[in-house]
């Protein structure tokens, strides 16, 4: 079977993060010996490399669809084994130089695979919601209370919060709406690399971001279909801490008249 | 390079992400389009021939750039040799759009990234690391940043 072998191991060496880096003993194929090798993990690939300055990995372990276990040999301390579910697959031995190292490379192997990222992810996705429903039906009760108090003032202001609470809902979703077709804006002969997240839809607003990260997309199924507009209480809507701040500002602005009206 | 085989045509046989038969042309000049079975495993596209069980070639889904040709047409380009392209046309455009959005959520660094997101945002909302429960929370492929702190400048 074919694999883009040059860029496989163009991803070992370029410069995104390796996940775990070090010199284990690797038992041969054909020769039974352990071999010392550099190893480099990054994602659910586990390179190795015949030295720690070689420029191209001798081979690759692709790490779905297996588990890591501690392994008694005779020959060697501190061994371990990368076993495969299918059918007369090769049991990778191996060993480190320490039980420290052992520990360390046994976690990570074990949670390299791309599935077990992928339910951490999903998983942070759902926390998230969580958190940002709570904080705007948070938000929405405050605004109501002041709203109701603002309400029981002037009468001239009891026209103006009704419109208000309108605006609420189209201001801050119409900024939203556009960023959330497929997650991804692209356009003709434009491309988007996925080692490098350019082109996401969420330009620069929210403030509080971690440096040179951007949000996802919104998964697609949360799409709205013909541009109808969700909920401001549902949760994926746009960016929360603008959201946030918005009914915020508008909340201080209201309270400001009634204040002042008094 | 080596690598293991058969491992990785026992995941070419796997439930899909996303699998159809779609016209696909490899990146060398003389190369013509070719009706494959494509499936999105994992960050793998596997591709086979219509009526085969084994697959004939996969791509590993790092380190590369999917763009939209045409109408019904994208391309995967593999940063190290952009002028490389693989070809895949598509029965519609809908097809198309989906395939290309499904390929760029397909790599597992698009998803740190998306983890380091969730983790700076639920801490910044409640003040707490959602990792720390899972005991991986000081696992370099989790940090905002993963690279080593710059050397401090000579006195």
């Amino acid at each position: 079977m074919k694999l883009n072998e040059r860029s496989v191991a163009h991803y070992a060496t370029c410069n995104s993060p390796p996940d775990k880096t070090g010199f284990l003993f690797k038992k041969g194929e054909r020769n039974t010996a352990y071999h010392r090798r550099w190893f480099i993990l990054k994602g659910n690939m586990l390179f190795y490399f015949e030295e720690r300055e070689s420029r191209e990995p001798i081979g690759v372990i692709v790490l779905e669809g297996c588990t890591v276990e501690l392994c008694e040999s005779e020959s060697e301390e501190f061994a371990f084994a990368v076993k495969f579910d299918c059918v007369k697959a090769r049991v990778y031995k191996m060993a480190a130089e320490s039980q420290a190292a052992m520990e360390s490379w046994v976690k990570a192997l074990s949670r390299a695979s791309f599935d077990y990222m992928r339910l951490v992810v999903k998983e942070l996705e759902r926390q998230l919601e969580e958190v940002q429903g709570e904080r705007l039906l948070q938000a929405k009760n405050k605004a109501k209370k002041h709203l109701s108090q603002v309400q029981g003032a002037e009468a001239g202001l009891r026209t103006a919060a009704p419109s208000l609470q309108n605006a609420a809902i189209t201001g801050p979703l119409q900024e939203g709406l556009s960023s959330r077709e497929n997650g991804v804006s692209w356009s003709k002969n434009s491309g988007v690399a996925n080692g490098v997240s350019e082109g996401c839809a969420w330009e620069g607003d929210c403030s509080a971001r971690a440096e040179g990260v951007r949000p996802p997309p919104v998964p697609p199924r949360r799409k709205t279909n013909g541009g109808s507009l969700e909920s401001p209480v549902s949760p994926g809507t746009g960016c929360f801490s603008k959201l946030h701040d918005w009914y915020g500002k508008e909340v201080a602005e209201l309270r400001i008249e009634w204040l002042q009206s008094k | 390079m080596r690598f293991n085989e058969k491992e990785l045509v026992f995941l070419s046989r796997q439930p899909s992400e996303r699998a159809a038969e779609l016209g696909m042309r490899g990146p060398k000049k003389g190369d013509v389009v070719k009706r494959r079975l494509v499936k999105l495993i994992v960050n793998f596209l596997f591709y086979f021939r219509t009526d085969e069980d084994e697959p004939i070639g996969a791509l590993l889904l790092e380190q590369c750039r999917v763009e939209r040709e045409d109408d019904h047409v994208f391309s995967i380009v593999f940063l190290d040799e952009a002028e490389r392209k693989y070809l895949f046309e598509c029965d519609s455009q809908e097809q198309c759009v989906e395939w290309i959005d499904a390929i760029i959520k397909a790599s597992y660094e698009f998803m740190r990234k998306n983890l380091i997101y969730y983790r700076t945002e639920i801490h910044r909302l409640t003040g707490k690391d959602p990792l720390e429960q899972y005991g991986i929370s000081e696992e370099t492929r989790f940090q905002v940043n993963s690279l080593p702190p710059l050397p401090s400048p000579p006195t």
